[in-house]
């Protein structure tokens, strides 16, 4: 392995580790756990400090009343009791980096609130965490097929060229990376179990898939990947059809794990508003608004366009027509989940997601687009009069990204609704 | 275990020993403040920070009288004082009623000789009332410590 490739990982970790310290080093820097982050991480103070999962302690101690309007946590209306918006997968993946804070607070008489200091790093750093693991799963995704240089271009695109890298750093504590760690991993064990179905495959899929819709329950969608791998035409469909069938056994048992998995969200649910299934957005007046779809805007705009912010990406829309191999079978897995992902978000009442850095709703995902990037970039590879255009391009995008995402970070461009006029205006301004 | 793997185990355990060590009392925790936001001035010019619902911050370990301004600004329920419960190390020190909202309430209260070896103790306040839609608990100024 190319020593680019085998430190990529180490240096990202550098990078992250620099920009962390510069944004959240200091005694008096902003709390990382802000925003969707509290409602994702407030379920571990409440249940290993205050003991108490229905988040009725935690509020009386820090608010004597409700939860701030910022956060999302809303009594609802039948029972009185705290519905939390946000699901708890990323509080579980967190659990461990909280653990180690509660005891060093408790080491340090630092006091044991769940937002001090070292909560506040416990929980960001969790995020730092696994998207490292993410990308080192990437990264042995990638080699599988492809060589040193394409897997390093594509890490560094999908490091630098899209809002991942902010996510890890900037917004850590939201769900965001646990989700693309979580993909991440799920995309692997789909390869693996469609090898073999080993038991141990079989209940680390339920497992990982039953996290990833803890993680946000839309990503539910990420399911498909599973019967979809390897479908490259439409004649693989009865085969695949077939071969699932004769793997029911297999898949029952992937689908009693990831049931385990999920029964603590679902009996949460069940005990604060007395139903097992809930759509926690009506207590913030969210919904689908199917007919004003914002399709173009999510893609294409500038107040979040996916294409727009991070154009590095279109490399994965040609990775489409030009991917074989492994890249191939995830092609199709890649472009549906893209278009119900794409459909979700457009159709959704706040299609921006509120204040991010780029569309946050599609950073769960990115390791479908991985392979489809490295795929542009071997076909590249082999098209050799294509290099120079390209190595521009991706060079530009890739700085343009970067750029733009401290631009965020120290409030030049603003958080969300930035129109034309104001991205011209404060292009390439740092002030 | 190859001998090798037994030094990094014991450089490993040694570097987890010695941050423990330091983690302990560190020099900079008296610098540390939580449910506390940043430093405001009023327009006579004194420094405040609004709490939310607690609030915690460190005095050298050697202080033996506290006094924390504390104003209410927003009166307790049905106009009722709010009570402000001050804890040193977990242990209750005192509790003081804001009656008069406006009012800075600077009332100075005894700390018990530290025990511990640490150079900082944590002063916790509990406040008995927080103001939505900002979560403002009472302003706070800046401490005298004896």
């Amino acid at each position: 392995m190319a020593r680019g490739v085998r430190h990529f990982v180490a240096a990202a970790a550098l990078v992250a580790a620099v920009a962390y310290a510069a944004l959240y080093g200091r005694l008096y820097s902003p709390p990382t756990i802000h925003s969707d982050g509290y409602s994702y991480y407030v379920y571990l103070p409440s249940a290993f400090i205050y003991r108490d999962l229905t988040m009725e302690k935690l509020a009386d101690d820090w608010y004597r009343g409700p939860y701030p309007e910022y956060t999302g946590l809303r009594r609802w209306p039948s029972t009185g009791r705290w519905l939390n918006l946000h699901p708890m997968g990323t509080a579980i993946l967190m659990a461990p980096f909280f653990v180690v804070a509660d005891l060093l607070t408790v080491w340090s008489n630092l006091p044991r609130d769940g937002f001090s200091l070292y909560y506040q790093h416990g929980a960001a750093l969790g995020g730092m965490v696994f998207f490292l693991l993410g990308l080192a799963m990437v990264r042995r995704m990638l080699r599988e097929q492809f060589s040193d240089g394409v897997v390093l271009a594509t890490l560094v695109c999908l490091t630098w060229g899209t809002n991942l890298f902010h996510y890890a750093v900037f917004d850590g504590t939201f769900s965001h990376i646990y989700a693309f760690f979580a993909v991440c991993l799920f995309i692997w064990l789909v390869e693996r179990w469609w090898e073999r179905p080993a038991l141990w495959c079989s209940i680390a899929v339920g497992v990982v898939a039953g996290i990833n819709v803890l993680i946000r329950h839309t990503n539910a969608i990420y399911l498909l990947v599973l019967p979809l791998y390897g479908i490259v035409r439409w004649h693989d469909l009865g085969p695949r059809l077939a071969a699932l069938r004769n793997r029911w056994r297999s898949l029952a048992t992937a689908a009693v794990a990831g049931v385990v998995v999920v029964a603590p969200q679902l009996a949460l649910y069940k005990r604060t508003t007395g139903a097992w299934l809930v759509n926690a957005y009506v207590t913030h007046g969210m919904g689908f608004s199917l007919t004003s779809p914002h399709f173009v805007d999510t893609l294409f705009s500038t107040q979040k366009g996916l294409f727009f912010w991070s154009p590095i990406l279109l490399l994965g829309v040609a990775g489409v027509f030009v991917a074989t191999g492994r890249a191939r079978a995830l092609a199709a897995p890649a472009v549906i989940v893209f278009a119900i992902q794409t459909a979700l978000i457009a159709t959704w009442s706040q299609w921006q997601f509120g204040a991010s850095f780029g569309h946050r709703g599609f950073t769960d995902g990115f390791a479908l687009a991985a392979p489809l990037m490295a795929a542009s970039f071997d076909w590249v590879a082999r098209h050799r009069k294509a290099i120079p255009a390209v190595a521009i391009g991706v060079t530009a995008a890739v700085l343009l990204s970067v750029a733009q995402m401290i631009q965020y970070w120290i409030g030049v461009l603003p958080m969300v609704d930035t129109t034309w006029a104001q991205y011209t205006d404060l292009f390439l301004r740092f002030r | 275990m190859r001998r090798g793997h037994w030094i990094k185990a014991a450089a490993a355990a040694l570097v987890a020993v010695a941050v423990l060590a330091y983690l302990y009392d560190p020099p900079w925790i008296e610098g540390v403040t939580s449910g506390l936001r940043p430093w405001e001035q009023d327009p006579p010019g004194t420094l405040f920070r609004w709490t939310i619902g607690r609030a915690s911050f460190f005095v050298p370990s050697n202080v033996a009288t506290l006094t924390v301004p504390l104003r209410a600004v927003f009166p307790g329920p049905n106009g009722t004082p709010v009570r402000v419960e001050l804890r040193d190390d977990g242990r209750l020190v005192g509790t003081i009623e804001l009656t008069d909202p406006g009012a800075w309430v600077r009332q100075t209260l005894p700390l018990k000789p530290h025990a511990g070896r640490r150079r900082f103790r944590r002063i916790d306040l509990r406040i008995s009332r927080v103001v939505p839609p900002f979560d403002l608990g009472v302003m706070t100024g800046e401490v005298v410590e004896r």
